[in-house]
């Protein structure tokens, strides 16, 4: 009978995923094992070293540790870090670093916690968002890292050659806690060509943004080619060029937000205006992060804000010639921008062995011709001023003078937004925000809700 | 074997020990703990308030006065109204559709099925430039047939929600599909010889016939679809992540803020009770009720 | 025509708009994976733009290679495979067992238990992840695949559907099996399964498709490639923030991911339930 068929199946089934499952832990097993390992030679190995005569370098017991890796390009970024980490190797061979790739920012942070709530043992170094910084310090996950400053030959210089507007956010109680790695910025990216053709001068300021989005705006059968598109399905990112641009930034400090203020709705109703006023948007919240680009790229819309990351693509994408540059701010000639990204993390939960030979390695990677490498094969915008100075930057930015744009955008960039309580924070930022946009309610009254809000949440976190 | 006998049998028990055990051990554990901390202040994102500190029934009722806690209650409501009722009819109607023993008709059952076997933020990626204003293929396709109305599907605070839930139903309906497909193979074909001699037409055999022989199976999609509907978000991450202005954010979502976002573990500890509360109360009716009829 | 013709016309005629229906619905519901199909083939440097969103003026395999070397997919698809069967397998023991001891006997808290184990359709994931991940450590199986399995070795879900599958198996096969003598095990394998396959069909599918596509939970207990699943691939493609969606990539990464298991219902589908069609089903 047919049913002895299906039995046949099912225990085929069964057979084969039990067998399976008991061979499963085997294979696994390995890296737990390899983990264990060197912990176990270090207490000799110790030993060792207090005999051993006091060479130049002493011998040094292994040590392995694990750095959590988000990834947020479309780059080959397991095969890059793979090759820094090889090369880092070969020059420390008894430390071995572990990458684990667990998503994006959202995930990498969701395991860390996940991790140390459980009572597990989070890796030793981790990317995570650069504005993460208040929660991380308070929740206790994260060393600083003055003392590897101090210890380190020219540390001072070190950190004085990163680009401050990405060492913004990594300072708190007059200590560093941060170090950046892949960070971008928010630009606009203009359609050269259009505008030659249309005859427009590249806009100096809000309003002259605004009547060129408005030229460039037409009509296509039924259907509108924008003269800009601004994402706001997520705004604050992309907002907060508009309100530094306008003179004030939406927080002063990690307990301050400025969401009430004349200057910051002034920078609410540009945006409406753009849409209501000049016509050269659609109206509403635009949830258009994901097609923004495409549509930039194919010749449909003239201009767009969005980050910096984004540049490889469509310049792969687009048939004429790309124009970046901050947002323009509202004064003629003023401009504006705003960093984001992930900077590294050591994390305190970490035996301390693994956080100095993590420190290491974020000495290592962060040299300049690495952060040159790294910042051309992804698109991430290299965080250090020497790194430009390599050859191979020189000779990419030759090929591709819109990265040294995305580099120059900064100067007129403002601090990310960071606060203590952040996510609550944000959220009711993002509520009011958007209820302004979609018309719900005037720009004033959302501001001036939202900042009520936004104090009663930070309320428990500052003195 | 009817349990006549008042003498223990240990047969049934052994029986369900894996299951509740392993029940136990990955589910009950986690809800006992997340009662226990919910009657605790815990956040870990607050350096003062990262020991727990009791303040019993605080965390409800701060989500219970907070208006945005009743509007997510409300959008979880409307989100399970608009997917449930919806996906088990198309269910139901493809069912009967591809209830035929046609040469081809397995890739008919492929095609409404196939929704179920995509990862969802992937279903829901794909759905992102479906929404696209202007050239996005949800509303050309709209457009061709005569619509005119807003297509900001995922920006409109009027539309967000519902964005989720079209999403939802495209995903989830191909599933109850095959629970139905299931079901009408196993109907007794006497009933229909019998009907069909009486001359009733296919539209009294369905009605009179048919759904009532379902039952059970209804009974039991009811139950999934309503579960399934509050624990899938991959989607709302995707679309909206819960805006505009909150308007798409549903109680798991809610949930995974408090817990993740605002480190709530309090709070998120609630939600979690509230969650299980909701989800019990409602099983048990269902097989209160159920039970009833039966008898 | 006499009104049996009438009748035969109206009946071909009403077929042939089921015909119609069917294919109609069909095609509305595959538009979204057609139009990722097409658009996986599509030019990473062709954008998407309107009037032009399906096929490019030429087609390339370059982006199912391109997502392949960003992920090892292979080894991903291995533990996948692993963890499914596994669980499927542990599960058609958990759930037949459980669900005939509901079934079948009156015993003590039976209504108790049952919704103990119910408890588990109802906790969202998120809720579960420290406590469980603790529970694997003390386990000290983190970081295998078995660990992504393991908690999912008894489930509500199945039992309940086991459960209502064998109570309506009617009383007097039950009985009749018992007056022949059958032990508890010769009633499931006998009496009890045979009419239930369409439940268990099912229940494998659904298990199968869940936890092909579960994203969070490994993600979170697994940090080797050795034992991570498909989805820790997939989220390279999806999780993309810092850039626009790159809809060619993402779309051949997605159906990677997602084709075994379309090929698989296809074949699987049509077996089972042609065979239990011509079983004789009652």
């Amino acid at each position: 009978m047919k049913q002895k068929k299906l039995y046949q199946i099912f225990a085929v089934i069964l057979i084969l995923g039990l067998l399976i499952g008991a061979c499963a832990p085997a294979p696994a097993a390995e890296p737990v094992e390899e983990e264990a390992a060197p912990v176990e030679e270090a207490a000799p190995a110790e030993e060792e070293e207090a005999e051993a005569e006091e060479a130049e370098e002493a011998v040094m017991e292994p040590v392995t540790f694990q750095v959590f890796y988000p990834v947020a390009v479309d780059a080959p970024i397991a095969a890059i870090l793979n090759g820094y980490i090889e090369d880092f190797q070969a020059e420390y061979p008894y430390i071995t670093v572990e990458p684990v790739f667990s998503g994006g920012y959202g995930d990498v942070q969701t395991a860390i916690q996940t991790t140390i709530d459980g009572g597990g043992e989070p890796p030793a170094l981790s990317v995570m968002l650069a504005t993460a910084l208040y929660d991380l310090i308070n929740a206790d996950y994260i060393a600083p890292l003055d003392g590897y400053i101090g210890s380190m030959e020219g540390g001072d210089a070190y950190v004085a050659d990163f680009l401050p507007a990405f060492l913004a956010n990594s300072y708190y109680d007059d200590q560093l806690w941060s170090i950046p790695f892949q960070r971008s910025a928010v630009v606009m990216y203009y359609n050269a060509d259009m505008f030659a053709d249309a005859g427009l001068e590249i806009p100096i300021d809000g309003e002259s943004w605004a009547e060129a989005a408005q030229a460039l705006t037409v009509q296509e059968g039924d259907a509108t080619n924008w003269g800009l598109q601004f994402p706001s399905g997520w705004p604050y990112w992309l907002f907060q060029p508009l309100a530094i641009g306008g003179g004030q930034n939406i927080l002063e400090d990690d307990c301050t937000v400025v969401f009430d203020d004349p200057s910051v709705i002034g920078a609410v109703n540009f945006y409406i205006d753009l849409s209501s006023k000049y016509h050269a948007m659609p109206a509403g919240v635009q949830s258009v992060w994901a097609t923004a680009t495409t549509d930039f790229a194919s010749g449909m819309t003239a201009m767009i804000v969005h980050s910096s990351g984004s540049l490889t693509g469509i310049l792969a994408q687009a048939d004429f010639e790309v124009g970046v540059m901050p947002l323009p701010g509202k004064e003629d000639g003023t401009y504006s921008s705003v960093p984001g990204g992930g900077n590294f993390y050591i994390l305190k939960g970490a035996p301390q062995e693994q956080q100095d030979a993590a420190w290491k390695f974020v000495e290592f990677i962060s040299q300049p011709e690495y952060v040159a490498d790294y910042s051309i094969n992804t698109g991430y915008i290299a965080n250090r001023a020497s790194a430009y100075d390599t050859e191979v930057m020189l000779a990419y930015t030759a090929d591709v003078p819109q990265a040294l744009a995305t580099r120059d955008a900064l100067q007129y960039a403002g601090a990310e937004l960071a606060t203590q309580n952040l996510g609550q924070v944000r959220g009711i930022f993002h509520d009011y925000l958007q209820r302004a946009y979609n018309g719900e309610m005037s720009a004033a009254d959302a501001m001036a809700a939202a900042q009520i809000e936004a104090d009663a949440a930070l309320a428990d976190f500052c003195p | 074997m009817q349990a006549s006998r008042k003498s223990f049998k240990p047969l049934p028990y052994i029986l369900i020990f894996p299951t509740a055990a392993f029940v136990a051990l990955f589910t009950a554990w986690p809800v006992l703990l997340s009662i226990y901390q919910s009657f605790f202040l815990q956040r870990m994102n607050i350096a003062k308030f990262r020991e727990p500190a009791f303040v019993g029934w605080g965390n409800y009722v701060d989500l219970f006065t907070d208006p945005y806690f009743i509007e997510v209650i409300k959008n979880t409501f409307v989100y399970i109204l608009g997917t449930v009722p919806i996906s088990i009819i198309l269910g139901f109607l493809f069912a009967l559709l591809v209830n035929r023993k046609v040469r081809g008709i397995g890739f008919f059952r492929l095609a409404f099925f196939h929704p179920m076997v995509l990862p969802m933020v992937s279903a829901a990626t794909i759905w992102l430039f479906f929404f696209t204003p202007d050239y996005g293929l949800f509303n050309s396709t709209l457009r061709f047939l005569g619509y005119t109305g807003p297509e900001n599907w995922t920006g409109n605070p009027n539309l967000a929600l519902l964005s989720v839930v079209i999403v939802a139903i495209w995903k989830n309906s191909g599933y109850y599909m095959v629970f139905y497909l299931a079901g009408l193979q196993n109907l007794p074909n006497d009933v229909y010889e019998a009907a069909a001699l009486d001359g009733a037409n296919g539209w009294q055999t369905l009605w009179r016939i048919t759904f009532p022989l379902l039952r059970r199976t209804t009974l039991f999609i009811t139950i999934v679809a309503f579960i399934d509907s509050f624990r899938t978000v991959d989607h709302i991450f995707v679309l909206t992540s819960g805006g505009p202005s909150r308007s798409s954010t549903v109680l798991l979502f809610e949930l995974w803020l408090e817990r993740f976002e605002y480190q709530d573990i309090g709070a998120s500890a609630a939600i979690t009770v509230i969650f299980v509360i909701i989800l019990l109360a409602f099983t048990v009716t269902n097989f209160i009720t159920s039970d009833r009829r039966e008898a | 025509m006499d009104s049996i013709g009438i009748r035969k016309t109206l009946k071909k005629f009403g077929s042939w708009i089921t015909n119609l229906l069917a294919t109609f619905l069909a095609l509305l519901w595959s538009v979204p994976v057609i139009w990722a199909i097409i658009a996986s083939f599509r030019p990473p440097n062709d954008p998407m733009s309107r009037g032009d969103v399906w096929f490019s003026n030429s087609l390339t395999f370059e982006n199912y290679t391109r997502a392949w070397s960003l992920a090892p997919f292979g080894q991903y698809y291995i533990n996948t495979i692993v963890v499914v069967l596994l669980i499927l397998a542990v599960q058609l023991i958990t759930i037949v067992l459980a669900g005939f001891a509901f079934a079948n006997y009156e015993f003590f808290g039976k209504g108790w238990i049952f919704f103990f184990v119910l408890l588990q359709m109802m906790i969202p994931t998120s809720a579960l992840l420290a406590p469980n991940f603790s529970t694997i450590r003390t386990l000290g199986i983190f970081d295998t695949r078995l660990a992504i399995a393991i908690p999912y070795f008894g489930s509500a879900f199945g039992t309940f559907l086991m459960r209502q599958a064998f109570m309506s198996v009617p009383r007097d096969l039950v009985d009749a099996g018992v007056i022949d003598g059958c032990s508890w095990w010769q009633l499931i394998l006998n009496v009890y399964l045979p009419p239930s396959i369409p439940s268990l069909i099912a229940f494998g599918l659904s298990s199968a498709t869940w936890h092909w596509n579960e994203f969070l939970w490994p993600l979170i207990i697994t940090i080797s490639d050795k034992s991570r699943p498909l989805t820790a691939g997939l989220v390279r493609f999806t999780q993309l923030g810092e850039i626009g969606a790159q809809w060619s990539l993402l779309t051949a990464a997605t159906l990677m991911v997602a084709a075994p298991l379309f090929i698989t219902f296809l074949i699987f589908q049509r077996r089972f339930i042609q065979s239990f069609v011509h079983s004789g089903l009652k």
